[in-house]
């Protein structure tokens, strides 16, 4: 670790925090129908919208209306991609003349895409033709993060309102939130990006002919000569914003953010960071704001604060350390090489930016990389994992992060009131056996399927171990990191493991849909019982939501929780295989 | 045939997570 290092974190979350305020108060005027500058250009496009599909945005709807037409949206959204990619071979847009997409890895991949993941079992641009990329997964990127947004501002009216029976309408938070949040951020960022060099064209694929031919060996045994390079090409830069600021990570490219059209500089870098973090830290301060609580706000998002610091500190100290076994190679840093564990890092950034990436793309639900979690030392590839199973709340997903950090409040106050003898309130609403039934749902489902199926598949020689490219302990973290990332809607490969097979394509659809949509049921049906609810005054005996001790307690029980649930498995792989390495022993 | 399999088990999950929607409410409702 060097001061280097520690300054540039220090600028990236300062900067975050610089900007969660506005970021806050603007997205509180937006899902408040407050005045923003944009309304004269926005407000006839969202009337025309409302227009042209029958939506009567005075509707307000009740929970169970509101799940439905979250589930019909993406219902019809799933449909259309899954139509697009495979009917690529007939539709426009397809210069490489790239086949349909094969079913299985269809159906994963609009299940991937629908549900924020962005999961990718296949090499992009060898396997999705640009129609492709724009219309059925770029527009998903905005859907799927709009969903996540709308779903968290149900759940903050749910705490808001009193004695009411609605959340809001559906249609129009979704609207709203990628006319006056998503697009506008997005051509600001496409534009950054550009400048830095990411690519945005419709051309063919260049070849480059090598200065070096080089021989290949193919797995036949058969050696060839390959003179010549194919270097993908296509509107990347438009998509690189929308895959970051909404915590999608769906990469334009294979290499996702280490390859150089997607991520060219140190600066490109820090901006994708920032555009993770941003729209999650506002809608935190939003919380805040709406709840007339802003102080709340704060408090929240300095678990999150806290939370984030463990992770990039574990993560980055981990890989600063040498590597053990690799005994005579000078490993220190130095003004000549970054030291530490550089295996699967791009040279441009380095160890400090490779670890901060990993932490932030997996604190929030992002997904992109642009470094391999797998080359990580044990410890530090834990860290990525950890933060999802955590429930991605360190931040989140755009919306999603801010309604799971919501489930943990619930969980936090039901535990404070049991501690003093009290029935729990929350911002005055009491927390009752229902409410916290469905927080325990919510708790439940998640490591019931992240472990349920990474042990069938372990059970499974010819199915899944077949799939695996390392054994051991670090064979059981590529298991156990799929299903993770897919539960958690993340999307971030900790490769190694070929996942492009019917049982990987199918389980991981199976945990990407459950892990986003049997989730999101009991979430809003804690909002809708909570709207429904009288506002109690506030008492001596009421847990103030606004204090160090409320965070405090807030980290401890997202800690205690996860660590139940999840540090048994965690001790049979990174933990232990990083105990073997000491030893002398790698996989 | 893929494609038929694939939407009918689109369908099956959507149908599934709605289900579950009501079964939500409605031990919402045996609780009130």
């Amino acid at each position: 670790m060097s001061l280097n290092g520690w300054l540039q974190i220090s600028v990236f979350i300062v900067t975050v925090l610089l900007l969660a305020q506005p970021m806050g108060r603007y997205l509180t005027r937006v899902f408040s129908h407050r005045k923003t500058w944009l309304d004269p250009v926005l407000i006839p496009c969202e009337r025309l919208l409302y227009r042209i599909t029958g939506v009567d945005s005075d509707h307000e709807m009740r929970w169970t209306e509101y799940a439905g037409a979250t589930l019909l949206f993406s219902a019809a959204t799933l449909v259309l991609t899954y139509a697009v990619e495979r009917l690529q071979h007939l539709l426009p847009l397809n210069p490489q003349h790239l086949p349909a997409v094969e079913s299985a890895l269809a159906f994963n991949t609009a299940i991937s895409f629908t549900t924020n993941t962005n999961w990718q079992a296949y090499t992009p641009e060898t396997t999705m033709s640009y129609l492709t990329q724009m219309l059925g997964l770029a527009t998903h990127n905005f859907w799927s993060a709009a969903v996540g947004m709308a779903l968290a501002m149900a759940f903050v009216r749910g705490i808001a309102r009193r004695e009411s029976k609605t959340l809001g309408n559906f249609w129009v938070d979704v609207t709203r939130a990628t006319l006056w949040v998503l697009l506008p951020l997005s051509i600001v960022f496409s534009l950054a990006f550009l400048s830095q060099g990411v690519v945005q064209n419709f051309r063919p694929y260049d070849t480059a002919r090598l200065m070096e031919p080089q021989k290949v060996t193919g797995l036949d045994g058969k050696t060839t000569i390959v003179t010549t390079q194919t270097i993908a090409q296509g509107p990347v830069a438009s998509q690189e914003a929308i895959k970051m600021l909404g915590t999608n990570g769906g990469g334009f490219f294979n290499a996702n953010s280490a390859h150089p059209f997607e991520n060219p500089t140190p600066l490109s870098n820090f901006l994708e960071m920032l555009a993770i973090f941003l729209l999650p830290a506002g809608l935190a301060l939003c919380l805040g704001e709406m709840v007339g609580s802003p102080k709340h706000g704060w408090a929240v998002l300095a678990a999150m604060v806290v939370l984030w610091f463990v992770g990039t500190l574990t993560c980055y100290w981990a890989e600063s350390q040498p590597n053990p076994l690799l005994h005579g190679v000078d490993q220190q840093t130095s003004l000549m090489q970054s030291g530490g564990n550089m295996e699967g890092k791009e040279v441009r950034f380095g160890i400090t930016n490779s670890a901060l990436f990993a932490t932030v793309t997996t604190d929030a639900s992002c997904g992109a990389v642009n470094s391999m979690h797998d080359s990580f030392m044990p410890l530090g590839g834990m860290v990525p994992m950890a933060n999802i199973l955590l429930g991605e709340i360190v931040f989140g997903g755009v919306g999603a992060g801010l309604y799971g950090m919501l489930v943990f409040i619930v969980m936090t106050v039901f535990i404070a009131g049991l501690m003093v003898g009290r029935t729990p309130e929350y911002l005055g609403k009491k927390i009752e056996s229902y409410d916290v039934q469905m927080a325990m749902l919510y708790l439940l489902i998640f490591p019931f399927i992240i472990l349920g199926f990474s042990a069938i598949t372990l059970l499974m020689p010819n199915v899944g171990l077949s799939s695996l490219a390392n054994h051991g302990p670090h064979g059981l973290s590529e298991v156990l990191y799929a299903y993770t990332s897919a539960t958690g809607n993340n999307g971030s490969a900790f490769a190694g493991l070929n996942a492009n097979t019917h049982w990987f394509n199918y389980s991981l659809a199976i945990a990407m849909f459950f892990g986003r949509f049997m989730m999101i049921v009991p979430m809003l049906a804690i909002a809708g019982n909570l709207a429904g609810k009288k506002i109690a005054p506030t008492s001596s005996g009421t847990f103030p939501v606004t204090t160090p001790l409320f965070t405090m307690l807030l980290i401890g029980v997202i800690v205690i929780v996860g660590a139940l649930t999840f540090f048994p498995s965690l001790s049979l792989g990174p933990i232990l295989e990083h105990l073997l390495l000491r030893a002398g022993h790698a996989f | 045939m893929s494609d038929v399999l694939v939407l009918v088990s689109l369908v099956l999950l959507f149908a599934l997570a709605m289900a579950y929607v009501l079964g939500c409410e409605r031990l919402k409702g045996k609780q009130s």
